[in-house]
């Protein structure tokens, strides 16, 4: 009985990690690929390179113009959630807090759209897009994924806000508190729970969309990472060391954030799903 | 207290920007798409005219359109049952060990980290150089096919390439939801002489049968709109085979016809699809739920 658990319990063991090496295998092949020459990769892609040297990724960076791409993804996620935040946090609070009639209507209006699925408003969208001449400008573009997003960061708040006492609000009141002074100072820090939930999961999918920039962003100063990675794969189609490095270094940043917030990001997106 | 339309007037200026911005980015796309699937507008002419239901008659006798709506409903398919089972028997698998948890699991995830256009791009890597490679050289020989270009193969690729970056965010689902499942209960079906299989078929499961409905409704919906990955791998090739809806609404409006009026009939008629599926998912599965 013993002997069989253990076995049992080894081959688990054996096919998670199996599972783990399935997982990674993309991710190491790029790396290890990454740093060699066009020549050694052509000849044996399973060898290890013969030496590390960065003379890839020197060139992708150049190419790719990497740091501005970089600059443009970080300035459109950060404005683009900060917005989401914002306009959220208050709205939740407020439609949680007052019980009218008009309240619970405006509430239902947020809610009743989290089922249209993107791709059928897109076209619609852009057209909006044009007529308001956002095409192009990051921070016009921001306000259009707060647009998107509101509806189920409004949700999330809501439902957040109903769990806390109304008294601390009322003792601010009481004390002469006007009602930006109390949502800033009392209410934000009590929602900070989920608005780190709501920040992740809102960073990751402004971060990682690819569709909307592809539609909406034609000009290469703007060009989002994802953008740059898709345009450098068009032209290089054939070079897969610049490929794989400009691979590499477009995954980096996510896989930097992942490793000093992994444990806020996993609860983040449990959270997130299992309420929304 | 105050009275209330100073209430709902101190509501509307706290609602006031996020009502503005769904407004214009969300609702008036939504709406005003009912009204331009039902005109001849395009990105060239600066006027269009109404043409009633032309559009939809044109949708319904559209071969492309439902050979890719057909490519759809397969990889919908596939994807939910796939993608479920995997990340449930991960979800599990790693529920049951005591050590090295948390490594596995920040593993698993990895991938969902990384948009589906780089993880798309490095298993491009992975079908077109290194399995020929392991193919001639390590003697995989049932690794030796033409992974992208034949079609069968293709959406064999395409489903890997998916259920890799969707696997990690419901097996989190999954073992968040393993882990409200109280001890005590399957500590008691032991002591009534239960084996670990009923015991996760007859306890655990029904405990967790609402992440089920998270998961499946989370993976019919992003699966009906999927786009990256086909994108990136197959480009919808070869010829149509892989076009998926999105992919094919995004070639009417952007590529070559930017036909706009008649790509928003397309994508109405998917809407309505996806609501009809979803909600008959949830009725289900909701039921089901509340029969526990």
């Amino acid at each position: 009985m013993k002997k069989k658990r253990l076995l049992a319990d080894w081959l688990v063991y054996a096919a998670l990690t199996l599972a783990a090496l399935f997982t990674l295998f993309p991710l190491l092949m790029a790396l290890m690929n990454s740093f060699k020459t066009n020549g050694e990769l052509l000849t044996d892609v399973m060898s290890w390179p013969q030496t590390f040297n960065f003379d890839n990724y020197v060139r992708t960076l150049d190419k790719m113009h990497y740091l501005r791409s970089l600059g443009n993804t970080l300035l459109l996620t950060v404005t683009s959630v900060t917005l989401i935040v914002l306009f959220s946090a208050l709205a939740g609070w407020r439609l949680c807090r007052t019980k009218t009639r008009f309240s619970s209507a405006l509430f239902s209006l947020f809610v009743f759209s989290m089922l249209i699925p993107f791709s059928s408003i897109m076209i619609p969208l852009y057209r909006v897009v044009l007529a308001l001449k956002v095409k192009n400008s990051l921070i016009g573009f921001s306000f259009v994924y707060a647009g998107l997003g509101v509806s189920m960061a409004i949700f999330l708040y809501h439902g957040f806000v109903k769990g806390i006492p109304l008294e601390l609000e009322e003792a601010a009141a009481i004390d002469g508190c006007n009602m930006r002074h109390t949502f800033f100072s009392i209410v934000m820090p009590m929602l900070s729970p989920i608005t780190a939930t709501i920040v992740i999961t809102n960073a990751l999918w402004v971060w990682n969309d690819f569709l909307l920039p592809l539609i909406v962003i034609s000009k290469s100063e703007k060009y989002t990472l994802l953008l740059s990675t898709n345009t450098l794969f068009g032209q290089y189609s054939s070079d897969w060391t610049a490929i794989l490095s400009s691979l590499i270094l477009a995954a980096i940043p996510v896989i930097i954030f992942y490793a000093f917030f992994q444990r806020r990001i996993l609860e983040g997106i449990a959270d997130g799903a299992v309420k929304g | 207290m105050l009275t209330k339309r100073k209430q709902n007037l101190s509501l509307l200026l706290c609602v006031l920007p996020a009502l503005l911005v769904y407004c214009v980015f969300k609702l008036y796309p939504a709406v005003s798409g009912v009204y331009y699937a039902m005109t001849d507008w395009n990105g060239i002419s600066k006027t269009s005219s109404f043409v009633g239901l032309a559009n939809f008659a044109e949708v319904f006798g559209d071969a492309n359109y439902w050979r890719s709506m057909g490519f759809t409903l397969k990889y919908v398919l596939v994807m939910v049952v796939v993608a479920n089972v995997a990340a449930l028997a991960l979800a599990v698998a790693i529920e049951s060990r005591r050590r090295a948890k948390g490594l596995y699991r920040t593993l698993f995830f990895m991938p969902n980290m990384i948009s589906m256009v780089i993880g798309g791009y490095m298993w491009m890597f992975i079908f077109t150089k290194v399995l020929y490679y392991l193919a001639d050289n390590w003697g995989m020989v049932f690794l030796d096919h033409s992974w992208i270009g034949d079609p069968q193969y293709a959406f064999i690729a395409i489903i890997i390439v998916a259920a890799w970056g969707a696997i990690g965010y419901l097996m989190i689902i999954f073992m968040a939801a393993l882990q409200g499942v109280s001890p005590q209960l399957k500590e008691a079906a032991y002591l009534d002489g239960a084996n670990a299989w009923q015991t996760f078929w007859r306890v655990t499961f029904p405990m967790i049968s609402h992440a089920l409905t998270i998961c499946i409704f989370w993976t019919l919906n992003s699966a009906f709109q999927v786009f990256d990955v086909v994108f990136v791998l197959t480009g919808g090739g070869p010829g149509r085979a892989t076009q998926s809806v999105a992919l094919n609404i995004y070639e009417e409006a952007f590529k070559g016809n930017v036909r706009f009026g008649y790509a928003t009939a397309k994508s109405t008629v998917l809407f309505l699809i996806v609501l009809a599926v979803t909600m008959v998912q949830l009725r289900l599965m909701k039921g089901r739920e509340q029969e526990l």
